[in-house]
């Protein structure tokens, strides 16, 4: 609608204005109404309706007839029923968000559920794993288990062992890098379904410095990735593998926490 | 609309009772106004057989400041006549309009009118009242 039949409606709608503030107006009469505002023109007019309205209403109506009049308003604002407010759009749209933020409540508050100390480094692992290819590794040929003097002699890493679980495992490839925190990580591909290892510092408490330890394994799960964490000494070791829990339980000596 | 008494109370009744007879036989239409449209086409049915106006050029003047006291000097039954006289759709819109109970969409739905037209009806009648009011209080003898 350009501004010249947008002013041309405002100004058929100013010349239908309501007498008397208690007609509702619709969304386009209140805006016309209130552009009007303070005009002399419109002023005029408006007391030349309410005055003519006034006489309006003294002219005598039949006793007969005015029997059948109250004093309450000839058309009463309907009550909305339930019915018709549920059929109003806004209300659905309204219900729709409400639902929506509190299924992301809900999702969030589920997901979080099964956090433990370390458990958003081991998603961001997951995420690593599933873009790791061998050759971004150091072609090793040794059981796990023997890595983590590899671990400490080349490169300081303490108490990066790898769990007796795993401990046997050919190992095909591993690496030390750090992440975008500067913890230094360590992986290790072996050769078992194609299972990788990640070796990492566990949290600490950012006020004591001390770690927050957690019992036995854990389970985290990333773009269809699954990792079975558990943490010792201060370093959390995670078994990632592409698919489910049931791909790793086999493997874990302890029951799932 | 009528600017008669007792044709208006036949008609009222006859409205009533056609709405009772309709109500009895669970007839009663979903239009919200029908009644009230009901009662508009049994005003105008009245009046066709009446002798009718020839159609004449009215003056117009435009509202000013002033109107509100030439209009509470007027006798309500002499606006209720100058307002039946006017020739429908312009009596209907009018009527409906000064009831001060209609909002311009229930108007434009009893009436079957268009905004551009029922804009039109109530600001010629404005004009047309006015020059009415002019001619029949005159400025120079203003109370």
């Amino acid at each position: 609608m350009n501004l010249l039949s947008s002013m041309r409606r405002q100004r058929f709608l100013l010349n239908c204005a309501p007498i008397s503030a208690r007609q509702p107006a619709d969304r386009s009469m209140r805006a016309a109404l209130s552009r009007a505002d303070g005009s002399a023109e419109f002023t005029d007019q408006q007391k030349f309706d309410r005055a003519v309205a006034q006489v309006v209403h003294l002219i005598a109506i039949p006793a007969e007839s005015a029997e059948w009049f109250s004093e309450k308003d000839v058309l009463p604002v309907a009550k909305r029923s339930w019915k018709s407010t549920l059929r109003n759009p806004a209300v659905w749209a309204i219900s729709i968000a409400v639902v929506v933020i509190a299924g992301v409540f809900v999702f969030n508050f589920v997901s979080h559920l099964n956090d433990f100390p370390g458990s958003r480094t081991a998603r961001k692992l997951l995420g690593i794993a599933a873009s790791t290819r061998p050759v971004m590794l150091d072609p090793v040929n040794a059981e796990a288990g023997t890595l983590s003097d590899l671990f400490f002699m080349k490169h300081g890493l303490e108490h990066y062992d790898v769990p007796a679980e795993f401990a046997e495992f050919a190992t095909i490839g591993c690496r030390v890098f750090e992440d975008d925190e500067s913890r230094r990580i360590a992986q290790i591909w072996v050769s078992e379904k194609r299972m990788q290892f990640f070796l990492f510092p566990a949290e600490r408490d950012t006020k004591t410095g001390a770690v927050q330890r957690f019992p036995g394994w854990r389970y985290v799960h990333q773009e269809g990735w699954t990792g079975a964490v558990t943490e010792h000494s201060g370093v959390c070791f995670m078994a990632a593998i592409r698919g489910g829990d049931k791909e790793l339980a086999p493997y874990l000596s302890q029951p799932r926490q | 609309m009528l600017g008669d008494l007792r044709k208006a109370q036949e008609i009222f009744h006859a409205t009533l009772r056609e709405a009772a007879v309709r109500a009895a036989r669970g007839d009663v239409p979903d239009e919200p106004f029908w009644l009230f449209s009901d009662a508009r086409w049994r005003c105008l049915e009245a009046t066709k057989s009446d002798l009718q106006p020839e159609p004449i050029e009215m003056e117009e003047r435009d509202v000013t400041a002033d109107a509100e006291s030439q209009i509470q000097r007027l006798d309500p039954m002499q606006l209720a006549v100058w307002i039946s006289a006017a020739p429908d759709p312009q009596r209907s819109a009018l009527a409906l309009f000064y009831l001060d109970e209609f909002d311009y969409r229930d108007i434009l739905d009893i009436a079957d009118l268009k905004l551009t037209e029922l804009s039109h009806l109530l600001s010629t009648g404005r004009r047309q009242l006015q020059a009415w009011l002019d001619s029949k209080f005159p400025k120079h003898n203003k109370a």
